[in-house]
């Protein structure tokens, strides 16, 4: 064992364990539980700098050969994820003093760390897990009312039958080639064997459960409600991404073919379209961000038709584009003691008023994600759209557009609530905090600079 | 030097004033007012400036900047003028400050936000106007959309929600086939060239075959045709207009609309001429529909912003008709037509929200004999009607009479070679004159003269800010009208450019 070697290569989950630990530590030698948020924060902030440390020199090595490797296709995915880890923490203290809840965000992100490490189906199925898991526990860990319950639920008997349907997948691309290393999947889809297409067809089938594509979606409208507001943030854009980066690492580079081609095309171009149907009759603020998820899970995966070298870069700029605005709705969004009717869209009625600076960034974040110009949802939707016409699927990509259109309205719609509503007299005011505050410049600016100069990313991709 | 330094300081003006504004929470209406409307002067001295500089000698672009922006993508920041954009250019900074001045009093809610908007919305359109890379026209075109769905929604009339709604849905599925198209045509541009360039001189070049071309078209047309809007896709427009606060009628009818003109003039006919030639008796004939569709509705309605919104689409019928002659005098006369609507509907709308502010009602049949009590409204409101008609020596009449005369040339021939539709269109287009001088005489006659009838007691005339607005308006169309050979001049090459384009062939019989 190359001990030095696996210290530096794998420094952003040790130092994300090192966080755990001393949360878990500090509370039972010093019994106080409050200083867990800090901890957190600064863990994940040292973690998702040393991941950009290792991007920065190029470092690549492979310290679990076939297993665990780290190169900079690994390093920035990464510093993506902790980055938008850290806004979801800077929300997270008022809803959540104690330490089980950093602690387990914590080990989620080390999961989705090893996720996009991965060489073997082994690998990603341990991260896979390890980022899934505690996440069930997040949704009903804030308990806000008896459907939180009945949503954990459902998420994780859901997410058991995706676990199974990978591990399914995962055994017959093993009984078929005998092998476990994840370029066999792409081997699988080229030979078009039935049982090793049916084994690929599994596992993106357990993908899109995990990242909710329709028909695979109904865990989530319940997770995303019965949850509260920063484990929503956090399962929009952290555990979302993750799923897509994990897609990532399976499908790689690798030419789709029909039959997985129409898999790949067709419930993406579904979700699209349902999700952003759907969201429009949505009277609940997370109801409507999960259906909104669920259709952007349909654009993630619409990346997977384009050729190989353009998907890294379509999906690295959306999950960022998408991820910031995500995070500056939630961070934007005003919230106050009484859960349920916050979450309310009407709550949002005459925002304008009562706060021009939330409501300014709560449209900001929905007509990015609207993917209107001049903002970074735009370019991330040209981007994805440009790859899927640059491999010959025109039909698709006219679709896949013509699906976003869909979601315009449903987007302008908060916009027509925040801008052009009148305030309910007896909404609560729900005051400005200023962590909360910080989470939104943290999104804010990222995004101002990728409105104005999108090629600085692109050009690091 | 000084040229380029002076386009790009114009587009970005509104941008700082925009950020300016939203720095200062604090500021109040007044010094907002101020503010807005000084940084708009100095947008117009700036254009003002630059039109005196352009050389109408020189055929394509002036005072470009070129840098790259995505530099993988081959997207650049490219700005300039021409002889298309540049009396447009004119317009948007003509108009401005006369937005800003019209609203002082009838906007008072959330006037921050308004004027952050209107800077907004100058913005996107000077970019539109001033952008000569696809990537670049394409923001600027949908980013339009937001500062309008606000103006619209928030400081609308009764029905103010259905009518931005359904203005930026029916505008954003026209934009949304145009992306797809947009990017369709660079990456075939890639394809067949190996160069990846959004430049709208590469676009031009680029050859592809008749199918692929008319494709294309038709995802271009359609998004323009909304814009313009061409009968039958012009359905958001009485709702939008009659919804819109004043400002945002102006802007849209003084410049909005001229987007859609505009894409079909920079875009839609040169980059596929073979299709355009295809598609040219479909679309003239639209136009043409529209012309008489327009007027017909016109003349029918009861409220007043109406009968303006609908003779609005019967006049940018005359616009596309010129450009679709392809006569050098059809196709300076839809120049000239543009921004005579720009300035003639702009000023009718500000009038109506003037007379809409003393009394509270558009409704035409509750005013009469306006004349005996508000002189100098009448006389300024004639003027307009009259520009409007196109009576010799008013804009209106350089426009139309124009373009008429470039269908005609261009009917002619055609005729004499046995094909009887275009002369038989541009004979049913004058007839829109008439009709057109029918509903607006009409109007004036109802609203001015006979009993005198006034809403809600006694009205004042207009004020001091009000005349200097009128009067701006008046001197500006009386001077287009009078002395159209400076812009004529200045335009001319670029027609040229234009009809050379479209009438060229560039297929590609090659590869699909």
């Amino acid at each position: 064992m190359n001990w030095p070697l696996i210290l530096q290569s794998m420094l952003p989950e040790h130092l994300l364990l090192a966080g755990m630990l001393a949360i878990l530590g500090l509370e039972i030698w010093s019994g106080r539980s409050r200083d867990g948020h800090a901890l957190a924060v600064v863990a994940v902030a040292a973690a998702g700098i040393a991941a950009l440390w290792l991007h920065a020199t190029g470092f690549s090595a492979a310290p679990f050969a076939g297993h665990y490797s780290v190169d900079p296709y690994t390093t920035l995915p990464k510093a993506v994820l902790l980055g938008l880890a850290l806004p979801v923490l800077l929300i997270s203290r008022d809803d959540f003093a104690e330490t089980p809840y950093y602690t387990l965000v914590l080990a989620s992100l080390y999961g989705a760390c090893l996720v996009v490490s991965s060489d073997s189906f082994l690998t990603l199925f341990l991260g896979l897990e390890i980022l899934s898991l505690p996440v069930y526990a997040l949704v009903v860990l804030g308990f806000l009312r008896p459907q939180s319950a009945e949503a954990a639920l459902k998420y994780l008997v859901l997410g058991g039958a995706a676990t199974a349907t990978l591990l399914m997948g995962m055994s017959f691309l093993y009984g078929w080639n005998g092998s476990l290393e994840l370029a066999v999947f792409g081997d699988a889809v080229l030979a078009g064997e039935p049982i090793a297409l049916a084994g690929a067809a599994l596992i993106i089938a357990a993908l899109f459960l995990k990242a909710a594509v329709v028909p695979l979606h109904a865990w989530a409208p319940d997770a995303y409600e019965g949850a509260s507001a920063p484990v929503t943030a956090y399962m929009a854009t952290v555990v979302k991404a993750g799923v897509v980066f994990a897609a990532l690492r399976v499908i790689g580079t690798t030419t789709l073919t029909p039959p997985v081609l129409g898999l790949v095309a067709l419930l993406p171009l579904v979700s699209m379209a349902w999700g952003n149907l759907a969201a429009i009759r949505q009277t609940s603020f997370r109801r409507m961000i999960a259906y909104s998820s669920i259709a952007h899970a349909g654009y993630l995966f619409f990346a997977f038709l384009g050729a190989g070298a353009g998907r890294w870069e379509a999906i690295v700029f959306y999950v960022v584009a998408y991820g910031l605005m995500n995070l500056l709705a939630f961070a934007a969004l005003p919230r106050g003691a009484d859960d349920e009717r916050q979450d309310r869209l009407d709550a949002l009625k005459g925002l304008h008023r009562r706060r021009p600076a939330a409501a300014a960034m709560l449209a900001i974040a929905m007509l990015s994600l609207a993917g209107l110009p001049p903002l970074p949802g735009f370019v991330a939707k040209f981007l994805v759209f440009r790859n899927v016409v640059e491999a010959g699927h025109t039909f698709y990509a006219v679709a896949g557009l013509v699906a976003s259109y869909l979601g315009l309205y449903f987007y302008l719609r908060v916009i027509q609530y925040l801008y052009m509503g009148e305030p309910e007299p007896s909404a609560a005011r729900g005051q400005p905090r200023r962590l909360a505050f910080a989470a939104s410049a943290l999104c804010l600016a990222p995004a101002v600079l990728l409105t104005f100069f999108p090629g600085w990313l692109l050009d690091r991709l | 030097m000084a040229e380029p330094v002076a386009l790009n300081l114009l587009l970005w003006l509104p941008a700082l004033g925009m950020a300016l504004l939203v720095a200062a929470p604090r500021a109040g209406d007044r010094a907002v007012r101020y503010f807005t409307f000084g940084v708009m002067l100095a947008q117009l001295a700036l254009a003002a400036w630059l039109y005196g500089r352009f050389d109408g000698s020189v055929p394509g672009l002036q005072f470009a900047t070129r840098i790259p922006w995505i530099a993988d993508w081959g997207v650049h920041y490219h700005v300039a003028l021409d002889g298309l954009n540049l009396l447009l250019v004119v317009l948007t900074a003509f108009l401005g400050p006369l937005v800003v001045a019209g609203a002082w009093t009838a906007v008072r809610e959330h006037v921050r936000l308004f004027h952050v908007m209107v800077f907004f919305i100058q913005f996107a359109m000077l970019g539109t106007f001033v952008a000569q890379d696809l990537f670049l026209f394409y923001v600027f075109w949908e980013a339009m959309l937001i500062p309008m769905f606000l103006i619209i929604g928030i400081w609308g009339g009764e029905r103010r929600i259905y009518a931005t709604l359904k203005f930026v849905l029916y505008t954003a599925f026209g934009s949304i086939l145009m992306l797809a198209a947009v990017i369709y045509l660079v990456w075939s541009l890639s394809r067949s060239t190996g160069i990846a360039s959004f430049d709208f001189t590469d676009l031009y070049r680029h050859r592809l075959p008749l199918e692929v071309q008319t494709w294309l078209l038709a995802a271009f047309a359609l998004s323009f045709a909304i814009k313009v809007p061409m009968v039958p896709l012009h359905t958001w427009l009485p709702d939008a207009h009659v919804e819109a606060p004043t400002a945002g009628s102006v802007i849209l009818a003084g410049v909005l609309l001229k987007m859609g003109t505009y894409g079909f003039m920079k875009l839609g006919f040169p980059l596929f001429p073979d299709a355009t030639r295809l598609m040219t008796p479909a679309l003239m004939t639209l136009a043409v529909v529209g012309i008489v569709y327009g007027a017909c509705l016109a003349l029918v309605q009861t409220d007043i912003k109406k009968i303006i919104a609908y003779s609005s689409i019967s006049h940018l019928g005359y616009v596309m008709l010129g450009l679709l002659s392809l006569d050098l005098v059809g196709v300076q006369g839809a120049l000239v037509q543009m921004v005579s609507h720009g300035l003639v509907a702009g000023g009718l709308f500000t009038m109506v929200g003037m007379i809409y502010e003393r009394c509270h009602t558009r409704e035409l049949a509750a005013y009469g004999g306006l004349a005996k009590l508000l002189p100098v409204y009448s006389v300024f409101f004639m003027i307009l009607t009259l520009a409007s008609i196109g009576l010799p020596g008013t804009s209106g009449f350089t426009g139309e009479f124009m373009v008429l005369l470039g269908a005609f040339n261009a009917a002619w021939p055609r005729w004499l070679a046995g094909e009887a539709l275009p002369i038989a269109l541009a004979v049913v287009a004058v007839t829109g004159v008439v009709l057109g001088a029918l509903y607006m005489l009409w109007l004036a006659q109802r609203m001015l003269f006979g009993a005198v009838r006034v809403p809600h007691g006694p009205v004042t005339d207009l004020g001091v800010r009000e005349r200097v607005i009128m009067i701006a308006f008046v001197v500006a169309i009386l001077g287009l009208g009078l002395f159209p050979r400076g812009p004529l001049a200045k335009t001319e090459l670029a027609a040229r450019e234009y009809q050379e384009r479209v009438l060229a062939t560039r297929l590609d019989e090659g590869t699909p």
